[in-house]
């Protein structure tokens, strides 16, 4: 790489400046090593500790619990219900998820006679990773929005007031028709603070009408108060 | 890229040229990384979310189950918890009282010890503890009540549609007492 005669100039060059450091004006240059490679330690943790937030369409506040268990991002079949009580369906973006929203996409499709071309029930798979909420009469104008439209168009909602046009009992049953009865994973309930009870129970009641019993409420994490049992029973060894 | 540049241009410059030149040492300015950097954590702690939330699991019972296979409470277990608006909580033990006499007032903060005491009060086969919201309250005081059934380790409660009774009892307590009891 260097020859000799570039490393003799450069030798030179050392020598006169060392020699004139001494006398040099003191730099008012500041290291910023330790600045660099303090920053880009918090950025990698960062990177490393976080992840993503999924893009939010619909704004949900979930209360607090005690419960510590994760939250599966597999296979994910989620109902979130907002403050004013609008109700929205989601799956997760991994295999499993897309492929139960395109069961569900083409059985309600058949179902209801929407007739959705294979160009809406993608997007149908597109948007229901972000949630999706409208009643299924409006479903195949609502496919025809762009993306940028999907974020700014505000959903009504599936319809879930009364027992008789209970929607999203029909988009449960279209999911576990087109899965043969087998139920995602995880079913989860995403609900927020302020939602009226009576939705609540009407999305249980839309559930337990297909037979599913089970859920997981999305909920952020609370401290254990000390001195009751729970906390008595978490902080004594196992036998 | 500085240090190639300082050694060719040191040899076609003399005199005072060359110890400017010599003058420059090799550090590299690092306030375009700095910058850098802190962009992009500025960007990464605004994109990102690390408080993941949690599961809470909860399973319902199959109401469609015949009358002969559901579990008849013992009323002397009986511990019902009423949610309404407001944040407010009413209970009663046992079986309500025909003229509402043990129906009570309280909150999400001094129920927990009434529930304490009616588990130590009762033999655990027996408990139940039943949770019954109104049309008023909302989904927060359901989780919150459940929530309080984990912390004061209850095994058996449910969630059950409240009785027009109650509903009138809940008003005319809440219509007596104008200012609800937030004590």
């Amino acid at each position: 790489m260097w020859n000799s005669a570039e490393i003799e100039s450069l030798n030179q060059n050392f020598q006169v400046m060392s020699k004139l450091n001494k006398i040099a004006r003191k730099s008012t240059w500041v290291d910023m090593t330790a600045f660099v490679d303090v920053s880009f330690l918090i950025l990698t943790f960062f990177m490393l500790a976080t992840k993503f937030k999924p893009p939010e369409v619909i704004k949900i506040d979930n209360p607090k619990s005690v419960s510590s268990d994760k939250v599966d991002d597999k296979d994910v079949f989620k109902v979130s219900f907002d403050a004013e009580g609008r109700v929205f369906i989601s799956f997760s973006s991994d295999k499993d998820g897309k492929e139960k929203a395109q069961l569900t996409a083409e059985v309600l499709s058949r179902q209801k006679g929407l007739a959705l071309t294979p160009a809406e029930i993608s997007t149908f798979i597109k948007f229901s990773v972000g949630g999706i909420g409208v009643p299924v009469e409006k479903l195949k104008s609502f496919l025809a929005l762009s993306d940028a439209e999907y974020k700014t168009y505000k959903q009504p909602g599936i319809p879930v007031q009364d027992s008789s046009n209970n929607q999203l009992d029909s988009y449960i049953n279209a999911l576990l028709t087109g899965t043969g009865g087998r139920k995602p994973a995880n079913v989860m309930l995403n609900g927020d603070n302020g939602t009226k009870y009576p939705y609540f129970k009407n999305v249980l009641a839309a559930f337990k009408k297909n037979g599913i019993f089970s859920f997981k409420l999305i909920t952020s994490l609370e401290g254990v108060p000390s001195g009751t049992p729970l906390y008595k029973k978490q902080n004594t060894p196992a036998k | 890229m500085a240090s190639i540049e300082e050694s060719g241009g040191g040899g076609h410059k003399k005199g005072a040229g060359v110890k400017k030149q010599a003058r420059k040492d090799a550090r590299v300015d690092m306030t375009p990384m700095v910058d850098l950097g802190f962009l992009l954590i500025t960007f990464f702690i605004f994109t990102t979310t690390i408080n993941s939330p949690k599961a809470f699991k909860l399973n319902v019972p199959d109401d469609t189950a015949k009358d002969d296979e559901q579990t008849e409470a013992k009323a002397s277990g009986a511990f019902t918890v009423l949610l309404s608006k407001d944040n407010n909580v009413f209970y009663y033990e046992g079986q309500l009282a025909s003229d509402g006499s043990n129906f009570k007032s309280s909150n999400f903060k001094e129920i927990r010890a009434e529930i304490l005491k009616k588990k130590a009060n009762t033999p655990e086969k027996d408990l139940v503890v039943i949770i019954k919201p109104d049309e008023t309250s909302v989904y927060k005081n359901v989780v919150d009540m459940l929530d309080e059934m984990q912390i004061a380790d209850i095994k058996r409660y449910a969630v059950v549609d409240i009785f027009p009774g109650e509903v009138e009892l809940i008003k005319a307590t809440q219509g007596s007492t104008a200012p609800p009891a937030g004590k």
